[in-house]
């Protein structure tokens, strides 16, 4: 779609207050808001493209950049207005509990929250390669004349496009929320590893994203062994600085597509 | 004569002001209004002028800040040597990020910049040894114009109005001489730019540059009124989306628009938090979710803000 | 040039190029659609740097020279998707290009008028860039490559997009230049403007040189009429 989301961050916040309502009211266990969450956030995606979205779509980017950057403000805000600063737990029974695999000590929740990820990822992947409208989405971010050419509605691909990546953050977040407490920014330093990622692993590919994420969090769990945890997202920060520095298409990703301004 | 009429009444008015008001509140609301015109007005350069939108300006605010906290914290030296190294230390940061313009467009770079402000965040809340980490520094006051201990806001207001017409004749430079027309015309497209002889790298390089040094002075300025440093503010993305606020909302790429900016988007927080402060700070996000929707609605349908509005280009 | 080569990952788009233009001639660059001329037109102007092969200028090296250097240099260029400052009125457009050779903000903005004068756009000189019809582009962007006092200026595709009635006072400003001693090269669709203007034609087919000299000559030569019309009508 060739547009940063810079509320990206936000709605993984929504999820996880989604998450967080759904257990203090409801005694919804978050892998089971899960399965609400995805209708939810398609919904809240198409919405929002609707609404804010859909009239800036072809315009400069600096509009679309303040444009995402304001509904982060007013995402945000809405969040600490509504439901104060206070950091939110979600303390589900098994927070504690950790699971033995060949020596090392993992929680539990992380491990279910890793394996769900990647599965999301996975089935995504495959929607995008194998299926007609995965075919679709990409013809368009290929080339969006040529796709109107061949008779695509290339806005409601868009629409399509961006309610996906709502979703799939929203329900990023509802896995989240057993793991890291939940306040109104929580979404910041989520989101800044989320464009590591990308960049790192090259824009447009979604396969170099996995890999490049992986890569993130290896660095940054050596990091914090041998360096220190107060120093390990500067870590990450610095490897991203220097990845744009040094080749800023990423590993995978088409020399120069960073400078064709996406 | 006229296009100035309204910048004169501004300046005259913050000028005079201090002579005619007594009330501490709303002084101390005008050296605001200066300061965050003056961080608008420098973001400005870069992002109005130059085309090049970072939103990672609190990094040279802070490091102004700090350089200023620290002098007087660590070194026993002036205050206006924290304004000088904070400004050189500023200028070389904004060196690095304006190479990263020139390898990054659009909103890649805009995401470098928000990465780079986090790097000095981490660093100035993480490094206890030398900027006594996240608690912050307090800035020590000790009287005296040269230790920049004032206590009267009256004349902080004219110390701040002073680097206020700098600012803001600086704009102003950048639209009628030759290095101005230059970077407008990188500003419109690069490569046509280039294709006319115009050297567009090293003129974004020396825009980001120079929006980094004023930025830098407003921080160390801003921390020797405020008292007291702290990183989590200091090197904020949110800090740096206000600076982009006030400008776009007053007028991108216009000399007095930022300062129009700063004085709705000042007025009305200061406003909303003596009322609302006591009641839950909270409520106060109320107003950013006004400037959120502001933001969104101006740069669709009203991009040349407050300025195009009161002039109808 | 020399040589000069230029592949975009598995297409040649420029393959072997070599020719030489001496100061003061008006050479025309002919070709069907992707023949390469735009990509010669950037190897010269430095937009890309060729893979192989040189250019130069009097001597000096000008390969991979980045654009700027390129222009001040003396190397001016117009584009074929036109590309005016739109938030910028027609004379300060002008005075971009003036301001590469002149320090003097008050001399440039006289200069960029005497270019408006010339192209015939001086009634359009406070006017938004992006309020002017396609004719007035094209020669808006004329008189801006011109601000920058360049010795070879490499014109593409100028008269594309202008309507009939207003190409004869294209072409006659172009010839005015060429006879102010400006060196030209262009590249035309137009066989009747080329044929007009050109003293020498190099064509061009798939990225190569097929035919370089006389316009009459290479009019008649065998290859460019089948790189054009195909091989049934080569006679």
């Amino acid at each position: 779609m060739r547009v940063v989301n810079f509320a990206h961050g936000e709605f993984l916040m929504l999820g996880m207050y989604a998450a967080f309502w759904a257990f203090t009211l409801l005694h919804a266990d978050p892998y089971l808001t899960l399965v609400v969450a995805v209708p939810l956030f398609l919904a809240v995606g198409w919405g929002s493209y609707a609404l804010i979205m859909r009239p800036i779509v072809h315009t400069s980017h600096n509009v679309q950049v303040f444009t995402t950057v304001g509904l982060s403000i007013v995402l945000q805000n809405l969040a600490l207005v509504l439901w104060t600063g206070d950091a939110r737990f979600v303390r589900t029974s098994y927070y504690a509990s950790v699971i033995n695999l060949g020596g090392a000590v993992l929680n539990l929740a992380q491990v279910v929250a890793f394996v769900l990820a990647v599965a999301l990822t996975a089935a995504l992947f495959a929607f995008m390669r194998f299926s007609y409208t995965g075919k679709l989405m990409r013809a368009t971010a290929q080339d969006r004349s040529a796709a109107m050419l061949m008779g695509i509605d290339t806005g409601r691909i868009y629409a399509l496009t961006w309610a996906v990546g709502i979703t799939c953050v929203g329900a990023a977040g509802v896995l989240l929320a057993p793991i890291y407490p939940v306040y109104p920014t929580v979404g910041l330093q989520f989101v800044l590893i989320a464009y590591i990622a990308v960049v790192l692993g090259g824009l447009g590919d979604m396969a170099g994203a996995l890999i490049a994420a992986l890569i993130i969090a290896a660095v940054e769990v050596i990091g914090s062994y041998t360096i220190g945890t107060s120093w390990k997202e500067v870590l990450y920060l610095l490897l991203f600085i220097a990845i744009l520095v040094v080749r800023p298409s990423g590993l995978f990703g088409q020399r120069g597509s960073e400078t064709l301004g996406v | 004569m006229r296009t100035y009429a309204l910048a004169i009444a501004f300046f005259a008015a913050a000028g005079l002001a201090p002579l005619v008001v007594d009330d501490a509140f709303l002084l101390d609301t005008l050296v605001l209004i200066l300061v965050w015109g003056c961080a608008a007005g420098a973001w400005n350069i870069a992002g109005g002028y130059a085309g090049q939108i970072s939103l990672g300006h609190s990094a040279f605010f802070g490091l102004g800040a700090y350089a200023a906290a620290l002098c007087g914290v660590r070194w026993n030296i002036s205050p206006w040597y924290g304004v000088a190294i904070g400004a050189a230390v500023a200028t070389a940061a904004g060196t690095v990020i304006g190479f990263l313009a020139n390898r990054l467009r659009g909103p890649y770079f805009v995401i470098a910049t928000i990465a780079v402000s986090q790097v000095l965040l981490l660093g100035a809340a993480r490094w206890r040894g030398f900027t006594a980490g996240s608690e912050g520094i307090p800035v020590p006051f000790r009287a005296g114009f040269w230790a920049l201990g004032i206590a009267d806001k009256r004349i902080w207001v004219w110390i701040v109005l002073v680097l206020a017409l700098v600012v803001y004749l600086s704009q102003l430079y950048l639209e009628r001489s030759r290095r101005g027309f230059q970077l407008a015309a990188v500003r419109e497209d690069e490569d046509a730019a280039l294709s006319l002889g115009v050297r567009a790298r090293r003129l974004k390089v020396a825009a980001i540059a120079a929006s980094a040094a004023f930025t830098a002075v407003c921080g160390a300025l801003w921390a020797q009124y405020v008292g007291f440093v702290d990183p989590l503010y200091v090197f904020s993305v949110d800090l740096s989306v206000r600076f982009s606020l006030a400008a776009i909302i007053g007028g991108l790429g216009t000399a007095l628009g930022p300062f129009l900016g700063a004085v709705l988007v000042t007025t009305v927080e200061t406003w909303l938090r003596a009322e609302f402060g006591g009641l839950g700070s909270h409520l106060v996000g109320l107003y950013l979710i006004l400037y959120g929707i502001a933001l969104i609605v101006m740069v669709r349908y009203a991009p040349q803000g407050l300025m195009g509005l009161i002039y109808k280009r | 040039m020399r040589g000069v080569t230029k592949r975009f990952g598995g297409i040649t788009a420029n393959r072997g190029i070599t020719f030489d233009v001496a100061a003061g001639e008006l050479v025309g660059i002919i070709g069907p659609n992707g023949a390469g001329k735009s990509t010669l037109f950037e190897c010269i102007s430095g937009f890309y740097a060729p893979d192989e092969g040189e250019v130069e200028l009097e001597g000096a090296r000008l390969t991979g020279l980045s654009p700027d250097l390129v222009c001040r240099r003396g190397i001016a260029r117009t584009f074929q998707k036109l590309r005016p400052f739109q938030g910028m009125t027609v004379a300060e457009n002008v005075m971009v290009g003036a301001l590469t050779r002149t320090r003097d903000v008050r001399h440039a903005r006289d200069q960029a008028h005497e270019w408006l004068r010339r192209v015939g756009l001086s009634e359009k000189a406070n006017a938004y860039a992006r309020t002017l019809s396609t004719g007035q582009r094209k020669r808006l962007e004329l008189a801006r490559a011109l601000a920058t006092g360049p010795r070879l200026l490499l014109l593409d595709e100028v008269t594309g997009g202008v309507d009939q009635r207003s190409i004869p006072a294209l072409v006659e400003l172009v010839r005015e230049l060429h006879a102010g001693g400006l060196t030209l090269l262009v590249i035309e669709h137009n066989m009747r403007v080329v044929t007009a203007v050109a003293q020498r034609i190099i064509a061009l087919h798939l990225g190569e040189v097929i035919a370089d000299g006389a316009p009459a000559a290479v009019a008649r030569s065998p290859r460019v009429v089948e790189a054009y019309l195909g091989q049934a009508y080569v006679a």
